[in-house]
């Protein structure tokens, strides 16, 4: 069977390559983590030398959060709109919209946040800026992801709920939200992974390389783990400043593995449910 | 209902924050002079519990461009204003220097153990200029000169090319690569074994070694003594932009820089006290 | 009161490309008033002599993104290949949980192994005088297209319908030809998506290709030159982001630069949905 061997052959890389990475960084980076490392804020002399990434952790969550907390009144709203009121018409061009909204690269809304928000609206480097940033970026994902699970609620009980004579928003509210909730959340959580990924954009619009531990207001910068990493890796030298880039680099992965896995428990645990309450 | 406990809890843990900013200082520009202010701003802080003191790189292009527009308090530079920022920024902001820095010309320790100890300018700007492109040209190992440069608005480079090139703004034709901040330099000449780069003397070691500049019997190397004296052509103040309507709280932590306490520090992090 | 708050958000949401493209356009507006359009072509970049040429990233951008898909394709095929008809139930799970978890890594981790661990490499194995090159660029994004790469052509592959395969296999059709002529052809159009999706992801990374390039503002020498440093659109933009003063014409390129990475990726999707 000489084509399966090509074939095993060619994939070979794809089979080993990822295991691979992710092994080196683990294996590079395990060794830095400790208590001290990850729950405190104590910064070393020289540059990058912080012992501590509290701080960056900190950060990257609460820009995360903050992002998410933005976007899903918009996300949710947009998704029920599509659901209830848009004629066909209108949810294609909706669904055009977020599609190409989606496919725009991360650094292109760093870039309009830089012109309108930290310069035009004079809110200069911060976590407002940068929550709003990452709220546009992971905006489609959500709404796309709203739509697909409120397609998932059964006709019927939409019917049964209209023919019962409630309201709009009672059949949103006690129909639709509460069958489609889990694969809302999933979304959610699957947005915060992303957002938590995303470094381009807050380079320069929300984060500082040192002097914050937890942002006074909104409108104050904030640091975070995955800028940290990059300040880190232009460190070529000093090999206490690699081992925390590893370090923080794994620490990273852990928290968007963390928030990934959950949503994947999540949307299995109640697919489940969902299938068997469908009679 | 856990959804909307999520949400709830989301929403406090992130309006927590929301006091409204009292006093803060952000700090943002070169990265040669980012040391200093990380230090002093550690022990500052100390003095001044509850003040918000942030500090970011980015390079003295950022540091320009950034109290111009009004985005930080204050802004580093590692190099004067140019004439065109000085007229921009004329009444708004004002130049405070807090210490002194020599630009080392720098190559790699393989090259440095070969022989290669002492380059004239000519001979720099022809390497930069690529009209010297090995290192046997100038007496070293076999091997092509890795010409690392640097971004245009660094201060670092427009001291470096003033000096070398004879204008700030002038082209390195012969340039390989082009780094960011003093650390992606650093860390560029030391993982080559053939490499030439710019960087602030502070940041040189074992790995990364000065030559001396000069013609071949006065050439000098940028030790504190050769900078405090003149004789080492490639120098310059690192200075600290300040807006004129700083608050004065900014203002007395550029104070607490220039006071004993502070020029020590500024010895500390490698640098020379301004005076 | 429900349905103005409804229409309110599916408005902003809409109107988000629309403020988004106006505000570039207006930002760009200085140097498109002093350069026209020539400066897509222009091969230079030097703020300081206002040259604001576009060439040397485009096709800094387009060397590495080709190279990327040239390596990440075959192989993400060939393991969705695998994934999807070879492998049992076990391993095919688990396979493709591990890629998607491999696309959700960050990609300024990939920065980290492609600056400490692939430029080195590339330095030894090349005889290069620096491993930064449009070859590490394209190395490092081939890494990352390929878990989007295998998932979306596993997912294409495997939706072909039960039918199409029994009626293949009836017909006595041998393995590599049920493969090449009835299930390739079939999941095409899904695998097409696929590589487009990648295609997107490339083009707009920026963290990861910033610190391995070269950052280097020169068309290569040769052309097809791929061991030299360069820059790339996302690169630059990166890189000089912070530095340009508010409102100058190095500004408005720089916004240019961005607005014209934009319209590149919003052509793209709409090609994509087309094509669905």
């Amino acid at each position: 069977m000489l084509n399966k061997f090509i074939i095993v052959g060619l994939a070979l890389p794809a089979l080993l390559l990822p295991g691979a990475c992710l092994a080196y960084i683990l294996f590079k980076g395990l060794p830095a983590l400790s208590w001290s490392f990850l729950f405190s804020a104590t910064e070393g002399t020289g540059f990058g030398a912080t012992s501590g990434i509290l701080a960056q952790l900190l950060g990257s969550l609460l820009l995360a959060l903050a992002a998410i907390l933005l976007a899903t009144p918009f996300a949710l709203g947009t998704a029920l709109y599509y659901r209830l009121y848009a004629s066909k018409r209108q949810q294609g061009l909706l669904a055009g919209l977020l599609n190409m909204l989606q496919s725009i690269p991360p650094i292109v809304f760093g870039l309009f946040g830089l012109i309108v928000f930290v310069h035009l609206l004079q809110w200069g480097v911060s976590l407002l800026s940068g929550a709003v940033i990452l709220a546009m970026v992971i905006m489609p994902m959500l709404v796309l992801n709203s739509i697909a699970s409120l397609e998932r609620v059964p006709e019927q009980y939409t019917e049964a709920a209209q023919s019962l004579g409630l309201h709009h928003s009672a059949v949103i509210g006690r129909v639709w939200l509460v069958q489609a909730w889990p694969g809302i959340l999933t979304g959610q959580l699957l947005g915060i992974a992303r957002a938590l990924s995303e470094t381009a954009p807050i380079l320069f619009t929300a984060t500082v390389f040192s002097g914050v531990v937890w942002p006074e207001s909104i409108f104050s910068p904030v640091t975070t783990l995955q800028t940290h990493i990059f300040y880190l890796a232009q460190e070529g030298s000093n090999q206490q400043v690699i081992q925390v880039a590893w370090g923080s680099a794994v620490v990273l992965l852990g928290v968007v593995a963390g928030f990934a896995l959950l949503a994947r428990c999540l949307s299995n645990r109640y697919e489940k449910t969902q299938r068997l309450g469908v009679e | 209902m856990r959804h909307r406990l999520f949400i709830i809890l989301s929403f406090l843990f992130v309006l927590v924050p929301t006091v409204l900013a009292t006093d803060q200082v952000r700090v943002a520009g070169s990265t040669t002079v980012l040391p200093i202010v990380a230090e002093a701003a550690k022990h500052y802080r100390k003095l001044h519990p509850g003040l918000s003191l942030t500090v970011s790189g980015g390079g003295s292009g950022v540091g320009v461009a950034s109290i111009d527009q009004g985005l930080i308090e204050i802004g580093m530079a590692s190099r004067d204003l140019t004439t065109t920022e000085k007229q921009r920024l004329q009444g708004k902001v004002r130049q405070v220097a807090i210490a002194r820095d020599a630009v080392a010309v720098a190559v790699s320790k393989a090259v440095f153990d070969a022989g290669v100890t002492q380059l004239s300018l000519a001979q720099i700007a022809a390497i930069y200029r690529g009209e010297i492109k090995n290192w046997q040209q100038l007496g070293g190992p076999d091997r092509r000169i890795l010409v690392i440069d640097k971004e245009a608005s660094r201060g670092t480079r427009h001291v470096f090319a003033k000096v070398v090139l004879g204008s700030e703004r002038a082209r390195a034709a012969g340039a390989t690569i082009i780094t960011g901040s003093n650390n992606e330099e650093q860390a560029a000449i030391a993982n080559s074994d053939k490499a030439i780069g710019m960087l602030s003397h502070a940041w040189l070691n074992d790995a990364v070694r000065a030559v001396a500049v000069g013609e071949a019997n006065e050439a000098v190397l940028p030790t504190f003594e050769n900078v405090a004296n003149g004789r080492y052509p490639i120098q310059r103040q690192l200075n600290l932009l300040v807006s004129e309507k700083s608050s004065e709280i900014g203002n007395t932590f550029i104070d607490f820089l220039l006071s004993s306490k502070g020029q020590q520090l500024v010895q500390q992090v490698g640098y020379l006290p301004v005076r | 009161m429900l349905r103005f708050w409804l229409t309110f958000s599916a408005l902003t949401t809409a109107l988000v490309i629309a403020t988004l493209l106006g505000f570039l356009l207006q930002a760009s507006w200085p140097l498109l008033q002093s350069q026209g359009l020539s400066f897509v072509t222009e091969p230079e970049w030097y703020p300081y002599e206002a040259l604001y040429g576009l060439l040397p990233v485009l096709v800094g951008s387009f060397w590495s993104i080709v190279l990327a898909l040239l390596l990440a394709v075959p192989t993400g095929l060939a393991a969705a290949i695998l994934c999807a008809e070879l492998l049992p139930g076990r391993g095919r799970a688990v396979l493709r949980f591990s890629m998607e978890l491999m696309a959700g890594i960050p990609s300024v981790v990939y920065g980290l192994l492609g600056l400490w661990l692939l430029l080195p490499l590339l330095e030894s194995q090349f005889d290069l005088l620096t491993g930064r090159s449009l070859l590490a660029a394209g190395l490092l994004l081939a890494l990352m297209i390929l878990p989007t790469i295998m998932v979306f052509s596993e997912t294409a592959i495997r939706a072909v319908v039960a039918e199409q395969r029994q009626t293949a296999m009836l017909l006595g059709l041998d393995w590599p030809t049920r493969l090449l002529r009835v299930l390739l052809p079939q999941a095409w159009p899904g695998i097409r998506i696929a590589i487009l999706l990648a295609l997107g992801r490339a083009m707009g990374e920026t963290v990861a290709v910033m610190l391995v390039v070269g950052s280097l503002d020169r068309l290569p020498q040769p052309l097809y030159n791929l061991l030299q440093p360069a820059q790339t659109l996302t690169s630059r933009i990166g890189r000089e982001m912070a530095e340009a003063a508010v409102g100058s014409v190095h500004w408005a390129a720089l916004i240019a630069s961005g607005l014209t990475l934009a319209l590149v990726a919003m052509a793209l999707s709409l090609l994509i949905q087309r094509w669905r």
